[in-house]
């Protein structure tokens, strides 16, 4: 039995080495079969959540995110809904969307693309306000906090 | 060779550092050249400055002394390399909402306990980052650890992570400990910081350390002061940085972030449960100097753990109570091998995969700076 454990502790030493081999060697395949195996995606209170629909205005696009009230083990009482509007080259001045997120709040928003100062009106009570107005991935993009109805 | 022992032939160190002398020429180089010269300069001035401290640890028997040279130079290049690269893809080191919610946050290992809760119960990760295909991608530092933790259980500590050699530099600055070491229970600080920042990141689904608690958001990167609340954040980065990573372990002599603040490191120590590495005290050979215990920079040994003859499980295998003893008492060890094993052997067969680590997660990050280093000096532009 001792010979055996020995035989097993250098065996397994021995193995150190190819480990390291292939962990840096095989990273990029290793770490897509990894998402791939555990489905892990960026949580929606940094990703923004699932795109809902999208608007297209001709020149430019709205894009609605889903309301995202996730928990660790259900919903929250706030949450969040993102818009995004893109691409920045083709956005106008003052960009004016209504939104109605089903069965969570509307409102209507204007944002001013060349200071990115961001307005709500016309809000239903679950509507709480701004949370984010950020330049994003070649537009522009707000957080709308949300709560849930009562 | 033990204590005392005459250093290893130059013939013998040469033969055993071939197979590290082959491995690092392709795994520094990715098989290539560099086209340009400050590149090529920075890939000989590494591969030379690695293999020379592999062969100084075959031949002299020290470990911890050549693995620290790296190590402390892997974490001053490190931040160069990391925040000259934000500077030139950002701009800033500051982190905007806009890089933040594009995913642009390059993913650390310190986040990967808080990380996990959140991820089994909801498959998400609680972080703005990216999955794969990025710099410092989530899942390519999920592989990472897998691998180290494998291989080396909390031996990553010491040999691949790329924060822990500013406080082991530090820790080495002085000659003697102005203060003596903290309390017998200060050292399971980091575990009761660690389940606090597990809870507190599930409970809030943010990584809780990352936005309140890391020293290292100091020198690298960390949200503009807008608010109180950035203020605040701020504040506790550099107050942390100052007090664990600069002043205590100047003043201790020990790694004190590593020691009594990291969650990661508390975290890590589990992982010592499944590498093939250990490091023991032989007590017919230990004449209870105490020199180990004084120089063990995690306090990973302490009396009960000597009469054990083992390091205690926050041990960071870096070696140093093994150069310090002056009896050869203290030696690394392959799990499941008799008292009778080769200590040499097992030594071999532990510096061959942690140095391998080393060289591989450091050395991209020191051409890098070195190379940015170079052009800085010869054209006056970081990039």
């Amino acid at each position: 039995m001792a010979r055996l454990k020995t035989l097993a502790g250098y065996a397994w030493a021995a193995l150190a080495v190819p480990v390291v081999l292939a962990t840096f060697l095989g990273q990029e395949p290793l770490s897509r079969a990894l998402a791939r195996a555990t489905g892990w995606t960026i949580s929606p209170r940094y990703s923004g959540g699932e795109l809902a629909r999208t608007v297209d205005h001709g020149g430019y696009r709205t894009h609605l995110r889903r309301a995202v009230f996730d928990g660790l083990l259900g919903e929250r009482r706030r949450g969040f809904v993102q818009v995004e509007w893109e691409p920045v080259a083709a956005l106008p001045a003052v960009v004016e969307e209504d939104v109605e997120v089903p069965g969570r709040g509307r409102f209507r928003i204007s944002l001013d693309t060349r200071t990115g100062k961001a307005e709500l009106r016309d809000a239903s009570p679950e509507v709480l306000g701004l949370s984010v107005v950020t330049p994003f991935k070649g537009g522009w993009m707000v957080r709308v906090e949300l709560k849930k109805p009562s | 060779m033990t204590a005392g022992a005459p250093p290893r032939s130059l013939g013998r160190s040469f033969l055993l550092s071939l197979p590290m002398l082959a491995l690092t020429a392709f795994l520094l180089s990715g098989g290539r050249l560099p086209a340009d010269l400050p590149h090529r300069a920075a890939l000989a001035l590494t591969y030379a400055a690695f293999n020379a401290c592999f062969f100084l640890m075959l031949r002299t028997g020290k470990t911890d002394r050549w693995r620290a040279a790296l190590y402390i130079s892997y974490a001053l290049l490190f931040i160069l390399s990391f925040v000259s690269h934000l500077v030139e893809v950002r701009g800033t080191m500051l982190l905007s909402d806009e890089t933040a919610y594009s995913g642009g946050t390059p993913f650390c290992h310190i986040v990967i306990p808080m990380t996990l809760i959140p991820a089994a119960l909801t498959k998400t990760i609680i972080f703005p980052g990216t999955m794969t295909g990025t710099y410092a991608a989530i899942a390519a530092m999920f592989v990472i650890w897998i691998g180290a933790s494998l291989a080396l259980g909390r031996g990553w500590c010491s040999w691949g992570c790329f924060f822990g050699g500013l406080d082991d530099g530090f820790s080495r600055v002085l000659g003697r400990p102005v203060l003596k070491g903290p309390p017998g229970h200060w050292v399971d600080l980091p575990f009761a910081i660690l389940l606090l920042v597990v809870i507190w990141s599930a409970a809030s689904l943010s990584p809780a350390y990352c936005e309140w608690l890391c020293p290292f958001k100091a020198v690298t990167e960390f949200v503009p002061v807008r608010d109180w609340r950035t203020l605040a954040q701020a504040a506790s980065f550099l107050s942390l940085f100052v007090a664990f990573v600069i002043v205590l372990p100047l003043l201790m002599k020990r790694r004190a972030q590593c020691a009594l603040l990291c969650p990661f490191g508390a975290f890590q120590s589990a992982a010592n449960w499944v590498d093939p590495f250990a490091v023991r005290v032989d007590a017919n050979a230990c004449v209870k100097c105490r020199l180990c215990v004084q120089r063990c920079p995690t306090f990973s040994l302490t009396d009960e753990s000597l009469a054990q003859g083992r390091a205690l499980r926050t041990c960071l295998k870096c070696g140093k109570c093994v150069d310090a003893c002056p009896k050869g008492a203290v030696h690394f060890h392959v799990k499941g091998t008799g008292p009778e094993a080769g200590r040499e052997t097992a030594r071999l067969l532990f510096i061959y995969p942690a140095f391998l680590f080393l060289a591989t997660m450091a050395g991209g990050t020191c051409m890098d700076a070195i190379a940015k280093l170079i052009r800085l000096v010869s054209t006056g532009r970081l990039f």
